[in-house]
């Protein structure tokens, strides 16, 4: 009997060695250890034995089953790590990516975005306005003579209605005194502006502007000077030198646009138009007063700053882009350079 | 306005400031200098003493010239314009000619020292028929920077009409610079005239015409004008067309007072200032005859029209050399009435330019006279005993207050008074007791604040200190907005699709590629005075932009797009007022994966893809696509995000695609951003993660091939089965042969999950609960279970 434990013992530890898989290791516990296995049989013979006999064929059965046990332990780990080492086997890191389609916002957006962003931290709140206006919001309350040639036909939107497309986001701040419960007003209006142009690299019928307005008892022009200086330092780097140039616009006094002096590879050194602005004119005010009816924006009591740009002007110095009319194609290849 | 720097010199002295130092004056005055003309370096002036054909080239010769230097040069020229004896502009070696370098050199064998010049190539005009031929009165050697000293081509505000003139700026630069003016600041005229008889000028239109003189010369000599008047002219880019002429175009850029010259023998009685009748034909002096209105006015005599108003003379009333007698016009026209004259009929001269922006007043008449003093010197004649004039010039007499607590207030910065005095006075105005007298060409001054402005200009923001404060502003419903359309944007280009940004004018056509629902029984938005057929329509939604897009990228090679844009919409309300809404349009076309080596031919993008782009925009939403018949798509379904309809989602007619040449399935999509705003905003609100463990039943259900899954996914959210806590499609089977499956029917195979939120589940409770779910499932919908 004993011998028989003594042959089980030694054909499961020669076999053990040499199982190929998984299976064929399930399978050896099986014949072995498994209920009808060939270990289980000759224990199940354990009572044959005369009682004498039966402690030290028991110490022996344990000794052989702890060592089979053993024995297919060993050859799940060595199989295991054969598998895993396998595992690594074909895959090379160096092959190109199984890729997903990549999105972009577009460059308009993102220069928008930054502006807005900047400009939030300075305190200023999103403010907007319809884009088919009306006369009055559009030129009239903006102190623009009956006969300024951007009211014209030839230059300007209109609707059968007497409405146009609004040439200019400034009626936004007409608009937003309009309706203000208090001073002060510190809004900036990022929009839409039509103009009735021939379309080429430089010209479009439409594009973004970023208009801002603050409105109340005392501001000046060193808060226009400050406010405008610290956002375009932000927008081209800390140490862009900018000036305000003398200017006219109807709707402010004084009135000036700024440059901004770029330095980019391969050119020139140079001043760059980049936006207007000015003090509210009194005219604006009184316009706006009139059409309230009461005294919040009077002319004699706030003062105001004004100032509005063309994003995508920005955009395309920000980028280097030489024509508009990219912005509007629209095409896959433009939009997914700018991320 | 072209400004010569030789002629601004007349009136100061110029000399010490160089071309970048005068650009930077003007700028910082607000004046911008949008080019400035001057001649290259290393170009003289050269006497041409000989020339003969090249030995080799039959086109070109070579000249033997004079550059004031002991020796003549040898140069080659291809020019044929020229005489012996004429003299050239000569570019040195050194000399940069555009883009070219002059250099010593051979030109078809021959030694070449330098080239002659044209006009042209010195960027001096468009005139390129020949070598520049210049006065013989130069000394060959005079730098050409003498003969030709540089223009600026200025752009004036429109608030400043006083700078449009020689005089005009020359006296802004004297207030600038401290420069002292070499005449006084205005002219005014000495000759008392008299008032006009009926018979000499009337005014039937004061409107147009408030104030008009006339002076007569007799016996003119009409010739071509002196060199110096000619050259002065020719700088400034005017063609010089005989002495009187060119006096009335010298005094207009002199001293911004347009006037003009008629031939009286030409003129039948007095002149009549009256409006144009309807439809009369004006024949101009720039050879077109041009149909005037009951709005325009004309100078006319007894018979007709000889000059538009401010705007251009008549052809038959001009000074031509066989005039003799002159009558001399000095008038003051209304600016808005010349405006309007001028643009209805598309003249725009140097004259209804400074009219339409205003002249200035109290120097009609010293204009006038400036001019009559030129004609006698340079064409003779006898001047008629004063002017005679009708109506009245507008008064010039304005005087503004400007308080300095006023001035500090909106410049922040004290700007001491003694400084605020200096600076208006150097701009000529007068203080009048507590009050400044504003001189008679500053039409921009009439408000305190006008003067603040002037204050600050000259001053310099530069010199004012930058003050950085800001109150605290709360955000608006709009700085919402713009955050949640960010949100938008921002998943959807994580989610690979690339935002666009349109043109919202579209054309007609585009209009039957619109797929928005919310407004779709409104009329869309047309412009009354389109420019093009392709923007005549505010976009009534975005996907007509979308697929133009998505048309241009597939021709150029891109066929796997994913698009979007957010922005506005519009539509006409039934009262024809604009409804303005924000959108989100999307268009997908291609593979739903770029193709690689893992994955060499991805499927194309389906419904199902949408709608999975759909969830992962609104997550946390159960988004539904409900079908509905639309004509325009050939699958269409409304967007259901929670409880509200949202927008449209389709899959657009193979016939539409394959005209924009887009071969793959187009899916669309169009959301008002308002209403997905609506339901996005509610918060997120926890609830406790379940505790007990869940257990699946698996359940294929047949019905008839044209039963929505929505029928079943509606009777599992509203079944009311306490313990389903979800459902997922795992399976559809269809099979067309009908051999496994009828073909009009299908099968969809779900997996239901069980939970309790109290215990686990025993096996038995699951099944009762899975039996009761389908039992009820079987009566409320035609299918039965596989």
């Amino acid at each position: 009997m004993l011998e028989d434990l003594d042959q089980i013992h030694r054909s499961a530890l020669a076999e053990a060695t040499s199982i190929p898989d998984e299976t064929a290791l399930e399978e050896f516990r099986v014949r072995y250890l498994g209920k009808k296995g060939s270990l289980t049989a000759a224990a199940a013979r354990m009572k044959d034995l005369a009682p004498a006999d039966r402690p030290l064929f028991g110490q022996k059965l344990n000794e052989v089953r702890a060592a089979i046990t053993a024995a297919l332990e060993d050859r799940s780990s060595a199989l295991m790590a054969a598998k895993d080492a396998q595992a690594a086997q074909g895959i090379d890191p160096t092959l190109p990516a199984r890729p997903l389609h990549r999105g972009s916002l577009h460059p308009l957006s993102q220069v928008l975005d930054r502006a807005v962003d900047t400009l939030r931290r300075m305190g200023f709140a999103l403010a907007e306005g319809p884009e088919v206006e009306t006369e009055w919001h559009c030129f009239d309350a903006l102190n623009t003579p009956p006969d300024h040639p951007a009211r014209k036909e030839s230059d300007t939107y209109y609707f059968p209605n007497g409405k146009l497309l609004r040439t200019h986001t400034s009626s936004v701040q007409i608009r937003t005194m309009e309706s203000a419960s208090s001073v002060p007003v510190r809004i900036i209006a990022p929009g839409t502006a039509f103009r009735r142009d021939e379309i080429d690299e430089t010209h479009s019928i439409s594009f973004t502007q970023l208009e801002g307005l603050y409105v109340d008892r005392d501001v000046s022009l060193a808060d226009l000077k400050g406010t405008l200086e610290a956002f375009f330092q932000v927008i081209f780097g800390a140490g862009t030198e900018i000036r305000f140039r003398p200017h006219f616009f109807p709707f402010t006094e004084p009135s000036f646009e700024i440059d901004v002096k770029l330095r980019t590879v391969g050119r020139a050194e140079r001043w760059v138009e980049i936006a207007g602005c000015g003090l509210v004119d009194p005219a604006v005010f009184a316009a706006v007063t009139k059409c309230r009816k009461d005294d919040l924006f009077h002319p004699d009591l706030v003062t105001g700053f004004a100032f509005g740009m063309g994003v995508d002007r920005l955009a395309m110095i920000q980028y280097g882009i030489p024509d508009l009319r990219l912005f509007n194609e629209n095409d896959v290849r433009f939009l997914r350079q700018f991320v | 306005m072209k400004v010569s720097l030789s002629w601004l010199s007349d009136h100061l002295d110029l000399s010490r400031k160089s071309v970048p130092e005068m650009a930077a004056l003007l700028t910082a005055a607000g004046i911008e200098v949008e080019g400035i003309q001057s001649a290259p370096e290393n170009v003289v002036v050269a006497r041409i003493e000989s020339s003969q054909r090249h030995p080799d080239a039959d086109k070109l010769s070579v000249c033997e010239v004079n550059d004031g230097g002991p020796e003549l040069r040898q140069i080659v020229c291809g020019a044929k314009n020229y005489e012996v004896g004429d003299h050239v502009p000569l570019a040195l070696p050194g000399a940069k000619i555009g883009d070219m370098v002059i250099k010593i050199g051979k030109l078809r064998g021959v030694d070449s020292q330098g080239m002659l010049c044209s006009a042209r190539e010195l960027g001096l005009s468009e005139d390129a028929s020949g070598l520049m031929i210049l006065s013989r009165d130069l000394a060959p050697g005079t730098p050409f920077d003498e003969v030709c000293p540089p223009v600026f081509d200025l752009e004036v505000t429109p608030n400043r009409p006083d700078l449009l003139s020689h005089l005009g700026l020359a006296r802004e630069l004297a207030a600038l610079t401290g420069l002292r003016l070499r005449r006084p600041a205005t002219f005014t005229a000495t000759e008392p005239g008299r008032a006009a008889k009926t018979s000499e000028v009337t005014i039937q239109d004061e409107d147009t015409c408030p104030y008009y003189s006339a002076r007569i010369i007799r016996k003119v000599k009409v010739r071509p004008s002196p060199a110096w008047l000619q050259e002065k002219l020719q700088a400034i880019g005017l063609r010089p067309i005989n002495n009187v002429v060119d006096i009335t175009n010298f005094i207009l850029m002199e001293m911004g007072q347009p006037l003009h010259a008629f031939d009286l023998a030409r003129l039948k009685g007095g002149i009549r200032v009256r409006r144009a009748t309807a439809g009369e034909e004006f024949p101009a002096l720039d050879g077109q005859t041009y149909r005037l209105t009951d709005q325009d006015c004309v100078i006319a005599d007894s018979k007709s029209a000889l000059a538009l108003a401010g705007v251009m003379g008549g052809e038959p009333s001009g000074v031509t050399a066989a005039t003799t007698d002159i009558l001399l016009e000095a008038a003051y026209f209304d600016p808005s009435q010349i405006r309007r004259t001028s643009h209805r009929h598309g003249i725009h001269t140097d004259s209804s330019y400074r009219f339409e922006r205003g002249v200035d007043p109290a120097q009609v008449t010293a204009a006038s006279q400036a001019a009559v003093h030129l004609i006698l010197e340079l064409a003779g004649g006898k001047v008629e005993a004063g002017p005679v004039w009708a109506g009245e010039l507008p008064s010039s007499d304005v005087t503004v207050s400007l308080d300095n607590a006023y001035c500090r207030r909106l410049i922040g910065y004290p700007i001491a008074p003694a400084e605020i005095t200096r600076i208006l006075k150097a701009l000529g105005l007068r203080k009048e007791g507590a009050k400044w007298r504003i001189p008679s060409y500053r039409l921009d001054l009439r408000r305190p604040v006008d003067l603040v402005e002037e204050v600050a200009r000259v001053h310099g923001l530069e010199r004012i200190p930058a003050r950085v404060a800001a109150p605290f502003v709360p955000p608006s419903r709009a700085d919402q907005e713009y955050d949640f359309r960010r949100i938008l944007r921002s998943r959807l280009s994580h989610l690979g699709f690339q935002e666009c940004q349109t043109i919202k004018l579209i054309s007609e056509a585009q209009l039957a590629h619109d797929v928005a629902t919310q407004h779709r029984n409104l009329a869309p938005l047309r412009v009354k005075n389109p420019m093009t057929e392709p923007h005549t329509f505010l976009r009534p939604g975005l996907v007509p932009s979308l697929l133009r897009i998505a048309e241009h990228n597939v021709r150029m090679g891109t066929t796997d797009l994913r698009l979007f844009e957010i922005g506005t919409v519009f539509a006409a309300s039934p009262k024809g007022q604009a409804i303005e809404l924000q959108h989100l349009g999307l268009v997908a076309t291609g593979r739903l994966e770029p193709a690689s080596w893992r994955a060499p031919k991805p499927e194309l993008i389906d419904f199902a893809s949408l709608r999975g782009l759909l969830e992962q925009l609104c997550p946390g939403c159960a988004v539904d696509l409900l079908p509905i018949d639309d004509p325009r798509l050939l699958v269409a379904a409304e967007i259901k995000i929670g409880e509200s309809k949202v927008g449209l989602a389709g899959l657009l007619h193979p016939a539409t695609a394959r005209c924009l040449d887009l071969l793959h399935p187009v899916l669309v999509a169009e959301l008002a951003i308002k209403k997905v705003m609506g339901v996005l905003e509610t918060k997120s609100v926890f609830a406790p993660l379940p505790r007990f463990p869940a257990i699946t039943r698996d359940v294929a259900i047949e019905a008839a091939s044209n039963l929505p899954c929505q029928a079943v996914t509606d009777f599992f959210r509203s079944c009311g089965e306490p313990l389903l806590e979800s459902f997922q499609l795992f399976d559809l089977f269809v099979d067309p042969s009908g051999t496994k499956l009828a073909a009009d029917r299908k099968s969809l195979a779900w997996t239901l999950t069980y939970r309790s939120s109290n215990e686990t589940l025993a096996t038995a409770q699951v099944d009762e609960a899975h039996r009761r779910l389908l039992d009820r499932l079987k009566s409320a919908l035609p299918v039965t279970f596989r």
